[in-house]
């Protein structure tokens, strides 16, 4: 009985305390005095919770695993499979920015010269001692045996034999091409040929090799070269930018003057090029040829049109120049 | 035991001429590719001629040696005289199929082999070339070439090598397996010793 009355006073208390917690803590708000309290009480049980989370983590993390490990499984899958595809298409996008650019450079070239063309890709390359590639266009677009094949930076070399989907390209460093050619500014004609071994094994490292059919021509490194245009514009249609005079060679006194040449073209990594379909209306003379690097001393002759062919540049030549 | 049945010898030959061709197709559109220094490239063909010839012997190497060169010669960027390849691997593949009757299990073998089969390869097809009177094969090109071919081609040699003794081991495993599994430690010690079918 004594202490059923204990009981029920100590429970009264309590209630009236909660009571009054509520009411004080209500009515308080934001400022209520027992905040001091609930702040003991992060103190002390932020910890404790923190320690025991980390412990009971694992176990449901390992209880939902079980559970959900088909549909974790798919995740994982799909996601794998998404983060591939995405990567492909990254890596596939960089690829065709690539090309893009290519592309866009050489229209620029062609259209500078007034040339037209067809655009291919490189898809193999011989063996042995020849240079040739394969590019993928054929007879089935168009392409004929000794049509000109150029890049954006210049002269590539000549279709040599065409299958219905593919053609062979004999390269210009191959030792079996000899191409006409024609100084920069000063007029001379002379023979490029190649050197073999894609320019990699030559000796020296210029690939390409000019007889100057004028063996007191003058002639100096810097000069540049263009392609002279074959009878009939086959094999080479002109004004295709060669390549740099890098040195002459002063030894020989034969009837002719030899120059080594490095081409404009990396013959290693072709990639993109042009089948050159029709030959321009007008001789483009050097409009090709990429802006002068430096201001390079060409003191023989200046660039004057010669007298016998005052064909005026086409009109697609003279704005696209400072390309 | 001594004479393969049938369907392993038509089975033999459809994994040669699968191995040859993709070989070519990597030979032309990615080893050639390569703008390695020096400017040439390991010969993977002559490779995969030589280790099918140290595997199935001197027949087979000399006919696939054949087969793969004539391809060579005609896979669409060559252009150089049609037979020239054809020659060089059917003699190389008749020579390493020789020399493989002769080596035991010793595993440097191949090598040696495959070393001198580069050598001795394009030495001819070069020779050839001189005496067609081919401007590619003059002198200068080819004695700078001929001492980084062999480098690439014994560098080269390991994972073709490899690749093509696996891929013919494990079809003669299987094909033995199920032929007469009885034969199975016979198949294949002579899948090690290099001296497979006696065609």
């Amino acid at each position: 009985m004594k202490d059923t009355r204990r009981t029920r006073v100590v429970l009264g208390v309590l209630l009236v305390v909660a009571l009054a917690m509520i009411t004080i803590d209500y009515r308080g708000g934001e400022e209520s005095p027992l905040r001091g309290l609930r702040d003991v009480g992060a103190t002390v049980f932020g910890p404790v919770e923190r320690a025991s989370a980390s412990v009971v983590r694992p176990v449901s993390n390992t209880v939902d695993a079980v559970t959900d490990a088909p549909g974790e499984r798919r995740r994982a899958d799909r996601l794998e499979r998404q983060n591939q595809r995405l990567r492909e298409r990254l890596r596939s996008m960089r690829l065709d920015q690539d090309r893009s650019a290519q592309l866009q450079r050489l229209l620029g070239s062609a259209g500078m010269g007034g040339y037209k063309i067809l655009a291919a890709q490189v898809i193999s390359a011989g063996q042995g001692f020849e240079d040739t590639v394969t590019i993928d266009v054929g007879g089935r677009s168009g392409v004929k045996p000794d049509m000109t094949v150029m890049s954006a930076d210049g002269l590539v070399g000549r279709v040599t034999r065409v299958g219905p989907a593919t053609a062979t390209v004999l390269l210009a460093t191959d030792q079996t091409s000899s191409v006409g050619s024609r100084l920069e500014g000063s007029k001379e004609i002379g023979i490029v040929q190649g050197r073999g071994r894609r320019g990699l094994g030559g000796h020296g490292g210029t690939p390409l090799r000019l007889q100057l059919l004028n063996a007191a021509a003058p002639i100096q490194p810097g000069q540049r070269l263009v392609t002279l245009g074959s009878q009939g514009q086959r094999p080479y249609v002109p004004g295709i930018p060669i390549g740099v005079v890098e040195r002459i060679d002063r030894s020989s006194g034969g009837l002719t003057r030899t120059a080594y040449v490095r081409p404009f073209v990396r013959f290693t990594s072709l990639d993109v090029v042009a089948v050159v379909v029709a030959p321009p209306k007008t001789d483009p003379r050097d409009a090709v040829l990429p802006p002068k690097p430096r201001p390079v001393a060409v003191p023989a002759v200046p660039p004057t049109p010669a007298p016998s062919r005052t064909t005026s540049p086409s009109p697609t030549t003279t704005p696209s120049r400072g390309n | 035991m001594l004479n393969p049945p049938e369907p392993t010898a038509a089975g033999r030959s459809a994994v040669a001429a699968v191995v040859i061709v993709v070989t070519l197709i990597l030979q032309v559109s990615v080893a050639n590719r390569l703008p390695l220094p020096g400017g040439v490239q390991p010969d993977l063909v002559l490779l995969a001629v030589v280790a099918l010839a140290l595997v199935a012997g001197s027949m087979t190497g000399m006919v696939a040696g054949f087969l793969a060169g004539l391809a060579a010669d005609i896979i669409p960027p060559a252009d150089h005289t049609l037979g020239r390849y054809a020659l060089v691997y059917c003699l190389i593949g008749y020579l390493c199929g020789a020399a493989s009757t002769e080596m035991d299990r010793q595993s440097v073998v191949p090598f040696f082999a495959v070393a001198a089969g580069a050598l001795a390869g394009t030495v001819v097809y070069a020779g050839t070339g001189m005496i067609l009177g081919d401007p590619r094969a003059e002198w200068a090109t080819v004695s700078s070439m001929v001492p980084l071919q062999v480098l690439y081609d014994v560098i080269a040699s390991p994972f073709v090598v490899w690749a093509v003794l696996r891929v013919t081991r494990r079809y003669e495993r299987t094909e033995r397996a199920r032929v007469d599994g009885l034969s199975v430690p016979a198949a294949r010690y002579r899948a090690m010793s290099g001296r497979g079918g006696n065609l």
